[in-house]
């Protein structure tokens, strides 16, 4: 089983996945293409359902048995996962060294029966699907309370992390709530109590006054270009009403994000030709939190939920290891420029 | 008589193709053991084999596609990935296999998978 092991100086957690891992060149290869490209058979495709773990959940038009062709979008467990679930989990600790056994839950989210339909091709009935298993997923897997951190992201690409170009998305639910979240979810506290209202509205605020950072900016979703961007042609898209967790999106926004989150990866499509990318849902933990001298910290208030979509244009490299600076080449204002007048089309 | 399973195992290190031959054997397979990728295709296409086992890295391929190609021609026979690395279990083309089994100096683990997946297809030994 693999591991959550705590580094005592960071606070950071790792999951180490096994003991023989990887071997030095596996971290020489060259670029790749997406492991099932120019291949017949790809497990996520309809028709291989066998293939995968039986499905936890799948929108399903007509009535086909579970685990056969007729889906829209379907879930399965991770076949070889790097968390796997189970009850409590104690930490165990020997001096420095902290770890707790990899319990978790890790799904995919096959977005598509349609293996070359990316998901800024979809149609936005298909993308409202997709972002509904989302959110269901996620309310189904909160009701476990031993998981305290839901993440869903998704790679699209090779230099993104992908290793099957089937478009899918992943959910993986940890017993601990990840270091850069706790430092988000403190950080906006801290705002909170500095300004007295959350910063991520008074961000869309400003934002929306100035308008150069505004990539698209719709009547419940906006999307920025954040002042201080790590990569080029970053984005976040939120939500103009205030909400903390991406579970309580309503039904009667799921067509706007969708139709939100379609614009703005075709354009990142259009602009920079269809580049690999990294998104990632920020949203509130599933677990209470303290800031030092234990008052509790307000999340629901202070918190909101958004959406990271990240091109993969750059390498972090030494610099940015070594100090936590970014150097990013394009300042957020052309990012924003150049995405918002994009064309968006792509029918 | 019963026909015996056969299995074919796909394994670039000679001393591990003698061990799980005989291993397999005992347990009352019929083992074929190839060195390569190309190898174990073309033994694919003559005999019906009920089950393959598979390292990843092998001479001049790559063992995901090589599963790829066997799933393309023999989607029903299941596969199981044996390899010394976990990481693979990472890739999502890893998923064409049935089963991956970390190797390591005893081989029960491999043979349980072995029984399970050939039960499945209603082949015992």
């Amino acid at each position: 089983m693999s591991q959550l092991r705590k580094d005592p100086i960071s606070g950071r957690w790792v999951i180490i996945a096994g003991e023989r891992s990887k071997r030095p060149d596996d971290f020489r290869k060259a670029p790749e293409a997406c492991s099932s490209e120019g291949s017949g058979f790809c497990p996520f495709c309809e028709g291989s359902e066998a293939k995968t773990p039986p499905e936890v959940f799948a929108l399903r038009p007509g009535p086909t048995p579970a685990d056969s062709p007729g889906w829209q979008v379907r879930v399965v467990p991770n076949k070889f996962p790097a968390l796997s679930r189970g009850g409590p989990v104690p930490r165990n600790g020997e001096d420095l060294f902290v770890w707790m056994d990899g319990r978790g839950v890790h799904e995919v989210v096959i977005e598509t029966p349609d293996h070359g339909r990316e998901m800024a091709d979809l149609p936005v009935d298909g993308l409202r699907d997709v972002l509904w298993t989302y959110r269901e997923r996620i309310r189904s897997i909160e009701r476990e309370r031993q998981y305290r951190y839901i993440q869903v992201f998704k790679n699209k690409g090779r230099e993104a992390g992908a290793s099957l170009s089937h478009p899918h998305t992943q959910i993986v639910a940890t017993p601990i709530v990840p270091k850069r979240v706790k430092e988000e979810i403190y950080g906006a506290e801290r705002l909170f109590d500095r300004y007295g209202e959350c910063v991520f509205c008074r961000t869309i605020r400003l934002e929306v006054e100035r308008t150069e950072r505004v990539v698209l900016r719709g009547y419940r979703f906006c999307v920025l270009a954040p002042y201080a961007s790590r990569f080029p042609f970053e984005m976040r898209v939120h939500p103009v009403r205030h909400s903390a967790r991406f579970a309580d999106l309503q039904d009667e926004d799921l067509l706007p994000l969708a139709e939100t989150m379609k614009s703005v990866l075709l354009r990142l499509k259009n602009a920079l030709s269809d580049p690999p990318y990294n998104f990632l849902i920020h949203q509130a933990p599933n677990a209470r939190m303290t800031l030092n001298g234990g008052r509790p910290v307000s999340i629901d208030r202070s918190f909101h939920w958004h959406i990271e979509i990240i091109p993969v244009l750059t390498k972090v490299a030494g610099f940015e290891w070594g100090t936590g600076f970014y150097i990013n080449p394009v300042s957020p204002e052309v990012a924003a420029e150049t995405l918002s007048r994009e064309h968006s089309s792509g029918e | 008589m019963k026909a015996k399973p056969r299995i074919l195992i796909v394994e670039d290190e000679k001393p591990l193709c003698l061990l799980y031959r005989e291993e397999l054997e005992k347990e009352g397979y019929e083992v074929t053991t190839v060195l390569d990728a190309a190898s174990a295709l073309q033994a694919l296409e003559k005999t019906p084999f009920d089950l393959v086992v598979t390292d990843i890295r092998l001479p001049g391929a790559n063992g995901l596609d090589f599963i790829k190609k066997v799933m393309e021609f023999r989607k029903d026979v299941p596969v199981i990935i044996n390899s010394a690395y976990e990481s693979y279990k990472q890739d999502f083309a890893s998923w064409a296999a049935d089963d991956y089994v970390i190797k390591s100096g005893s081989l029960d683990e491999l043979k349980k998978k072995i029984r399970i997946l050939l039960e499945k297809r209603h082949v015992a030994a």
